[in-house]
């Protein structure tokens, strides 16, 4: 976030992709809705760019003409940590978790419209900020997880869970608004050897919205990215 | 054995887990009728039927045995059936009504009975085995002296010469035997006390067959043969479980036979050898000699008859050919490792012996480390030599000899009148050696005799007087017949030489035709119609091919003609297809049928069956068994290229499908994330942006949208094209109109680009779709436009060349690489990076090259033209016959 080799105050967004008419309507609309679009045609511009002027957030095409998205994304994750959010088409279930384990922030599947990316774009861009600073209590609703406290309460009453169960609310909670891949949550609460074993998550996430949401078969607080993994809602 | 000998052989686990699914076979083993086979074996299936069984019988010889009968009380018998042949009915056991109710054990006696004629099978044990096949248990008796290997044995003790028998296979297969004993005194007391009458065998027994010494002999046979029987068990029992034993002892037996009255006698020296040494494989082999005539008619059947019983008797067979015998035969000793050889004597040889010539003395020479038997000849065996036929007709042979003697005395006398003492014998030499040469041995002996007697009779003194004057003139007849005997000989050996190699260059001739056929025909039908065509020429005879259809059987080609077949050979025919066995004519299955079934055996599985019409190409086995082989390789190969092609088209189809996925992912997706993404921005944001960015975005709607349904068009275009569905509107057309309607379409998005056209002020009309050619023109000009800079030239031009009329469209852009361009026509074929990529889909040139396909017209791409930059797209079409515009 380095703000000060800039002329403009604007927050930077590189938009890699080779589409021609997708840079057309996305730098006006990135322009319009208060940024500094950056553009770039193809994979090796791109890693060029994000060197080059270290943009605040990303906004990657997976189906680049010179270069596998994925490979772009490993490159630039290298050296650069700021959010990257990924366009993907909706059939390519199989490469949009492999470009989030490889740390991809958030995807956006196309066709979209200009509202939603703008949406995640914000998202993406509010916790990376929020990372850096302390952990204060999250609160969605009448439900508060505070993770210095290891306390989770619902209407101020406090909300008995066991030990997974937190530790899987605790790993949702650190990046609210991003989606985490079942992977990603398997290994972070059960270890590496349970990495495939997708139906303690579908067991524990369940207890989790039994004992948090008001109507558990229609969550708000915990989502299912289909296919992909869950997130919690955005405070 | 190999160096892990705890590892069960896979070959004895095989036959164990064949044997689970097979019903047992139990056989109550004699010595000799009367001791109570038959007796013994209903008494066990009374108490089988005790404890819940489920007993049948089949079929039970009583010989009217009062005690036997009664054991028949209660228990199920099955109706016999009547067969009807010659006018005679005989009561036969019923085969298929017993596999129909198939009870658990089923009891028939007599395993070495031969059926009436007309049966499906000849012999019963045959029967059995086919009960056995369909998992029912049979328990049956048989006495020893009906076993194959033991005929002569038996033949030796007794007299008698066993026509009914059993090959010892069909005992070894055995899962139990039961011996069944009393010692020879008791068994003549019942005779004596009239409990045995047995019809069946009264002459045997008035050939007093009943001797105590022939009893006792018969059941030391029979014990020894049980004995062995269990340990055969025993072994594969071992070997089964993988136990280290004595059993491979690593023999091999080598039977050498020739084609003589021998064969039959040695192939069962070879399996009574086998037995002694623990099963050992044993191999009848025949030596074809190749300085030698082919085998006469009478010794090949010999030699057929001597493989068919080896076989039977459950050893194998090879053909070896050879100069030598001795070398071939220890040769192939050698090679797979054989330890005992197997000859027989012939009475003829001991002359050879005595000069120290004969096979046995040679071998015995050769073989270091292996054992040689050799079997002497029984006399009665001997048959009488078959003459050896010459080319000729005998007794023209013997006429042409006493030409030549005629010649020569005409030239003698001559000579004699003319001059005086000429040695006039070597005229008649003359004439005995011209004999031989051309008629060999017989005839040039006569012409010798002949020769000698006019000789002595005209010109010898005593002149005109059969005396022999001098001592001498003997030796001119012994000359003469040496003459008579070398020349002839040698002759006859030279012209059967040459007919054998003949015969044999015939049968490489007719496999190597076959093999060009088969291999040339391509498909099913057109293979199986080659293969019948041969196997009846090779016959001699009508002959058939037989596919499966739906998993039936039925005849497909046929030479000369394709025949229905009724039910009984249809019976053999399902029967050679089932079982992979030969049926039918000449085999022991169903042999009463009008044909052969052979079942045509190819690599991967049963590609068929032949037939051959009965009674044809007996003498050509050998090369029907080859043919045939090819013929099922040559069938499943068909076979397989027709899958191929199946699998070829579908693969291509699949292609297709993913091509198409790939190309509606990617090309309907992109136009379509604009139109969202654009008109998006402009509900959300479009207060926000200045006027000129609005109208941008307004526009790339707009041109998204109409990409997507140029992209739409083009996929229905392609579907009608791929689907057939294509239907042709022609009529007279100017390709010039054609040419600058689609000009007009593409014409908002040539951009900067100058588009010239050149066209003759007279071009001919030609007959065609007009509305399809626009969009070829279209396509590749968008095409063009796609891969070209802004502001570069594209060139549309049409002329006349020769027969044709000729469309060029050319640009300036940066051409295709050569390796490109032969598959710039292919569906969704697109070069990377064009710079706009409005044209999308990579299919425009596909649907330009279906559609002018479908015109009669052609259409092919030129790249680079000039500097190395630029394509040029030539579209030729024909203009028929004469043109509206050369008639004007």
């Amino acid at each position: 976030m380095n703000g000060a080799m800039s002329s403009d105050p604007r927050q930077r967004i590189l938009v890699i992709d080779d589409e021609p008419q997708i840079h057309r309507f996305l730098g006006p609309a990135l322009d319009a809705a208060g940024y500094e679009p950056l553009r770039a045609d193809s994979g090796q511009e791109g890693l060029r760019a994000v060197a080059l002027w270290s943009p605040d957030a990303v906004v990657l095409d997976l189906g680049l003409p010179d270069m596998d998205g994925k490979q772009v994304l490993e490159k630039a994750r290298a050296f650069y940590d700021g959010p990257i959010l990924i366009l993907s088409a909706r059939d390519r279930e199989v490469e949009k978790i492999e470009a989030l384990d490889k740390g991809a922030n958030d995807y956006v599947e196309k066709p979209f419209g200009v509202g939603e990316l703008l949406a995640r774009l914000r998202a993406a861009l509010r916790h990376t900020g929020k990372a850096a600073g302390p952990l204060g209590p999250i609160r969605l609703g009448e439900v508060e997880i505070d993770l210095d406290k290891r306390l989770v309460t619902r209407a101020g009453e406090k909300v008995g869970l066991s030990p997974k169960e937190y530790a899987l609310l605790a790993r949702l909670a650190t990046s609210p608004g991003k989606v985490l891949t079942q992977k990603e949550l398997l290994v972070a609460v059960w270890g590496a050897s349970h990495a495939q074993d997708s139906q303690y998550l579908r067991v524990f996430i369940g207890q989790l919205r039994q004992k948090l949401e008001t109507e558990p078969s229609h969550p708000r607080l915990i989502l299912t990215e289909p296919g992909i993994g869950y997130r919690l809602v955005e405070p | 054995m190999t160096g892990e000998p705890k590892r069960p052989d896979p070959e004895a686990l095989l036959a164990a887990a064949n044997k689970a699914s097979r019903g047992r076979l139990k056989v109550f083993l004699g010595m000799a009728p009367g001791v109570g086979k038959t007796y013994e074996m209903l008494r066990a299936a009374r108490r089988r039927k005790a404890q819940g069984k489920d007993v049948l019988i089949g079929l039970v010889e009583t010989h009217g045995r009062r005690e036997t009968e009664s054991l028949l009380r209660d228990m199920e018998v099955m109706p016999r059936r009547p067969i009807e042949h010659g006018g005679r009915v005989q009561m036969e056991f019923d085969l298929d009504a017993a596999l129909q109710r198939k009870p658990a054990i089923l009891l028939v006696d007599e395993y070495a009975h031969s059926n009436a004629t007309g049966s499906r099978h000849p012999k019963r044990w045959q029967d059995v085995e086919e009960l056995l096949a369909a998992g029912i248990d049979v328990w049956t008796t048989l006495n020893v002296q009906h076993l194959e290997s033991l005929v002569d044995v038996v033949q030796r003790i007794t007299g008698v010469r066993q026509r009914e028998t059993v090959p010892d296979s069909a005992l070894s297969r055995a899962d139990a035997i039961e011996f069944v004993d009393i010692t020879p005194d008791e068994l003549r007391e019942r005779m004596a006390a009239g409990k045995v009458y047995v019809p069946e065998t009264a002459r045997l027994a008035s050939e007093n067959f009943f001797k105590v010494e022939n009893l006792t002999a018969l059941r030391e046979l029979a014990l020894r043969r049980a004995a062995q029987t269990v340990d055969d068990q025993l072994v594969a029992a071992m070997r089964e479980r993988g136990v280290e034993g004595p059993w491979a002892a690593g023999e091999r037996i080598l039977v050498l036979v020739g084609g003589d009255a021998m064969a039959g006698a040695l192939v069962r020296t070879g399996r009574r050898l086998s037995d002694m040494m623990m099963d050992a494989p044993w191999i009848v082999a025949h030596v074809e000699r190749t300085d030698r005539p082919a085998a006469g008619e009478g010794s090949a059947a010999r030699v057929r008859e001597a493989y068919r019983l080896a076989e039977q008797l459950g050893g194998s067979t090879v053909a070896l050919t050879g100069g030598d015998i001795v070398a071939t035969v220890m040769a192939y000793a050698r090679r797979n490792n054989v330890t005992q050889i197997v000859l027989g004597k012939s009475v003829e040889s001991r002359w050879r012996e005595v000069l120290g010539r004969s096979l046995a003395a040679a071998l015995l020479r050769e073989a270091r480390g292996v054992a040689v038997h050799v079997v002497t000849e029984a006399t009665h065996e001997r048959e009488p030599r078959p003459v050896r036929a010459l080319g000729l007709g005998r007794w023209q042979g013997y006429a042409v000899g006493a030409l030549f003697v005629a010649a020569a005395t005409l030239a003698a006398w001559g000579l004699d009148v003319a001059f005086d003492r000429v040695d006039l014998g070597m005229i008649f030499l003359a004439a005995v050696l011209a004999a031989g040469v051309l008629h060999g041995l017989r005839p040039a002996l006569a012409a010798a005799t002949v020769a000698f007697l006019v000789y002595n009779y005209l010109f010898l003194a005593p002149r005109y007087s059969l005396a022999i004057g001098a001592p001498t003139d003997f030796i001119t007849l012994v000359v003469f017949w040496a003459v008579a005997l070398a020349s002839g000989g040698l002759a006859g050996r030279v012209r059967d030489q040459a007919l054998g190699s003949q015969r044999r260059a015939a049968a490489v001739t007719t496999l190597l035709a076959a093999s060009r056929t088969l291999s040339a025909a391509t498909g099913r039908d057109a293979v199986a119609q080659a293969l019948a065509e041969q196997v009846a020429a090779a016959a001699g005879g009508r002959a058939l091919v037989l596919l499966p259809e739906n998993g039936e059987i039925a005849p497909f080609a046929g030479s000369p003609s394709l025949e229905a077949l009724d039910a009984a050979q249809m019976a053999a025919a399902r029967w050679a297809w089932e079982k992979g066995e030969a049926a039918g004519f000449g085999t022991g299955t169903l042999p009463q049928a009008r044909w052969t079934f052979w079942p045509l055996e190819g690599v991967r599985a049963r590609a068929g069956v032949a037939a051959v019409e009965a009674g044809a190409g007996a003498d050509q086995e050998p090369l029907i068994m080859a043919l045939l082989e090819q013929g099922a390789v040559a069938l499943e190969r068909s076979q397989l290229a027709t899958e191929a092609l199946e699998t070829e088209t579908l693969r291509r189809a699949d292609r297709f499908r993913s091509a198409l996925m790939n190309s509606v992912s990617h090309d309907l997706r992109t136009p379509l994330s604009t139109v969202l993404g654009a008109s998006s921005t402009l509900l959300e944001l479009g207060d926000k942006m200045s006027k000129a960015v609005r109208q941008d975005l307004l526009v790339s709607i707009r041109e998204e949208a109409e990409r997507l349904s140029r992209y739409v068009a083009n996929l229905l275009d392609m579907t009608r094209l791929e689907g057939g569905a294509l239907r042709l509107r022609t009529d007279w057309t100017d390709v010039r109109d054609v040419l600058n309607a689609a000009a007009q379409r593409v014409e908002r998005r040539l951009g900067q680009r100058p588009l010239s056209r050149d066209y003759p002020d007279r071009l001919s009309m030609v007959r065609i779709d007009a509305s399809l050619l626009e969009q070829v023109v279209v396509n590749i000009l968008e095409n063009a436009i796609a891969y070209s800079a802004d502001g570069s030239r594209i060139e549309l031009a049409a002329y006349e060349d020769r027969g044709n009329v000729v469309i060029s469209i050319e640009d300036e852009g940066r051409g295709v690489p050569p390796a490109e361009l032969e598959r710039i026509f292919d569906k969704f074929r697109r070069m990377e990076e064009p710079s706009d990529r409005s044209q999308g889909a990579g299919l425009g040139l596909a649907i330009a090259k279906g559609f002018i396909d479908a015109m009669g017209g052609r259409i092919a791409a030129a790249s680079p033209i000039h500097d190395g930059r630029g394509t040029r797209m030539l579209i030729s079409l024909p203009k028929t016959i004469a043109t509206p515009h050369d008639l004007l």
